[in-house]
């Protein structure tokens, strides 16, 4: 079994820490919602999982220890991350952005394989490929974001606010995307989202997180009928 | 595909498409002639300044690797250079080893050099490695006097320039040209091979977001340290040619100024495109000396002025500049496929 096993997680920046304690497991092909307020430390979590930010703690992906580890040593071993902000790659091309994603691979073949099987995800990329990837509308860099992040052949996609700054409807086709890709592909996502809808209506779990702490935990159907959580995240009284 | 094929398109941040690449391979076809016609058609003097202004765009050619594709900053390049320079020298003035082979042994040492000097240096960044390579500059001139012993203090070693073969028929000002001439083109052939492979790719993700690039698996340190080392290494080759050129090498030629020319010349010339560094050279040959006819303190205040007018009209530098231009000139032409 891969699934991500995350126990007594501490993380921050410098001496300041963000994340007190946090455990939660994703099983493996499930998709997990985080919601939190702002600061929180939703992004911070993503990242310590990632390794971009110090840890201490226990982090497994299917047995292997990533607590520790260095951002390049997690990315082989499958981890996906898309950053708060997409992290696009301005000046370069939307080919040389999606061929990164597939940095840590070897193997030419395959990648032209994986290419072709993110255009058919994202048909949009494959009529920009030689443009700049700063030229790309939010949503289009949304899903290049997401296409590069698939170049790895993840195991487990991270992804944080994917909705951020995009009209309702490329959220609800992102989403839709996100979820084919889960099904099709039994890959695990982490989804960090301030649209709890949308992240309830494709997660199996989902935590609450607050000031560095996991507050509520549960299915996707007993968060979205919390009192607190329907109040604070989507906007209406149960 | 057809002069009529519309293509809408959101404003680019930046045109990554030349117009056509037919133009580029011309352009440059055309400008390699003319380096080769030049030095028959100048009078030595001039073909010697041409020689420096190569001299300098290969090591350009480095300290754009670093700043303009790896995103870091240099204020000590001027440093590599000078060990390059003095490698050059040492070896000839105490191994007699033949002069061509001086070339390797140098880039090699700065590419050492740099790659230790890199480790510590490359895991700070903005202001504090701005500092650290500063630091680098400064300490050399004293270090290179204090080992008087092999570096003739602050004397200097003087050397023979390397004679034309008589076969060539050519004069020793364009002999030298001719060295520096193929040095550079191979430089330039590396470096253009280095930013295609998968470590270009690599510091253009790091250079656009570090944190993306770092998730995706592109190891930071590792990366800015491999490009700082190479950036030492095309500055030591060039401090070599340098010895080559001039003959002579002394502390003083390789003050803290000459690190903060080149990099005033490369952010001119143009960060992070290929015909930068030329300009670059072009800068750094030209302004220091013409200023300072004006006036002993003109260099500074000219540098700084210039800096902050091509920040302002132009912040691509010249070579952004003049591929603007080219670009509207050749969209002019009408363009049938
Ligand atoms: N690079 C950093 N250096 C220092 N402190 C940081 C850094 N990034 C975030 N923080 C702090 O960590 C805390 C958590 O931030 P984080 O970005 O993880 O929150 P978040 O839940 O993702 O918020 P949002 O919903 O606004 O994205 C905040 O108090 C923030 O100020
Ligand atoms: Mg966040």
């Amino acid at each position: 079994m891969s699934d991500l096993v995350v126990a007594d997680l501490v993380a921050g920046y410098g001496d300041a820490r963000v994340l007190h304690g946090v455990s939660f497991t994703v099983r493996e092909g499930e998709v997990c919602a985080i919601l939190g307020p702002n600061g929180a430390g939703k992004t911070t979590l993503l990242r310590a999982l990632s390794g971009v930010v110090r840890v201490r703690g226990t982090v497994t992906l299917g047995g292997t220890t990533l607590a520790g580890r260095s951002p390049d040593t997690i990315a082989r071993h499958g981890v996906a991350h898309v950053p708060e902000g997409r992290g696009t790659f301005m000046p370069l091309t939307v080919e040389e952005n999606l061929r990164l994603g597939a940095y840590v691979r070897r193997g030419g073949a395959e990648v032209e394989e994986d290419l072709g099987r993110i255009y058919t995800y994202f048909p949009v990329l494959k009529t920009r490929l030689k443009q700049a990837a700063g030229s790309l509308s939010g949503g289009e860099q949304q899903m290049l974001a997401l296409g590069r992040a698939l170049m790895l052949r993840p195991r487990l996609l991270l992804l944080d606010e994917p909705s951020l700054g995009l009209a309702p409807l490329v959220t609800r086709e992102l989403f839709r995307i996100v979820q084919a890709i889960n099904a099709e592909e039994r890959t695990t996502v982490v989804v960090v989202e301030q649209n709890a809808h949308l992240a309830l209506g494709i997660a199996q779990q989902a935590h609450v997180l607050e000031t560095g702490r996991i507050v509520l935990s549960g299915t996707a159907a007993e968060i979205r009928a919390d009192e607190q959580v329907a109040q604070s995240y989507l906007g209406y009284r149960v | 595909m057809s002069a009529t094929k519309v293509v809408t398109e959101p404003a680019p941040v930046r045109e990554r498409r030349p117009p056509d690449p037919r133009w580029r391979w011309a352009g440059l076809a055309l400008l390699l002639a003319a380096a080769v016609y030049a030095p028959f058609q100048l009078v030595p003097f001039h073909v010697f300044q041409l020689t420096m202004v190569l001299v300098y765009a290969v090591a350009l050619l480095g300290l754009n690797l670093l700043v303009g594709h790896a995103g870091q900053i240099s204020l000590g390049h001027g440093a590599f250079f000078a060990v390059g320079a003095y490698s050059g020298a040492i070896l000839l003035d105490r191994w007699d080893l033949p002069y061509p082979l001086t070339l390797p042994v140098a880039a090699g040492v700065a590419f050492v050099l740099g790659l230790a000097l890199g480790v510590p240096a490359m895991r700070l960044r903005g202001l504090y490695l701005a500092l650290v390579t500063l630091a680098i500059a400064i300490f050399l001139v004293p270090l290179l006097k204090r080992f008087e012993a092999v570096t003739g203090g602050s004397m200097g070693l003087t050397l023979a320039k390397p004679a034309p073969p008589g076969w060539s028929g050519l004069a020793e000002d364009q002999w030298l040209y001719f060295l520096t001439l193929i040095v550079t083109v191979a430089a330039f052939l590396l470096a253009a091979g280095l930013l295609r492979s998968r470590v270009g790719r690599a510091l253009h993700a790091l250079r656009d977001n570090e944190t993306a690039a770092e998730v995706m698996g592109v190891r930071l340190s590792f990366y800015k340290t491999l490009a700082f080392a190479w950036s030492a290494m095309f500055a030591g080759a060039a401090g070599c040619v340098y010895t080559w050129v001039i003959g002579f090498v002394s502390p003083d030629s390789f003050t803290v100024n000459l690190s903060i020319t080149l990099l005033a010349g490369l952010v001119v010339g143009g960060l992070g495109s290929l015909s930068g560094p030329v300009l670059g050279g072009l800068f750094v040959m030209f302004v220091p000396s013409i200023s300072q006819d004006v006036n002993d303190a003109a260099p500074g205040v000219i540098f700084g002025l210039l800096i902050i007018v091509v920040m302002y009209v132009a912040p691509t530098g010249l070579a952004g500049l003049a591929a603007r231009l080219a670009g509207r000139l050749v969209k002019k032409i009408p363009r049938k496929e």
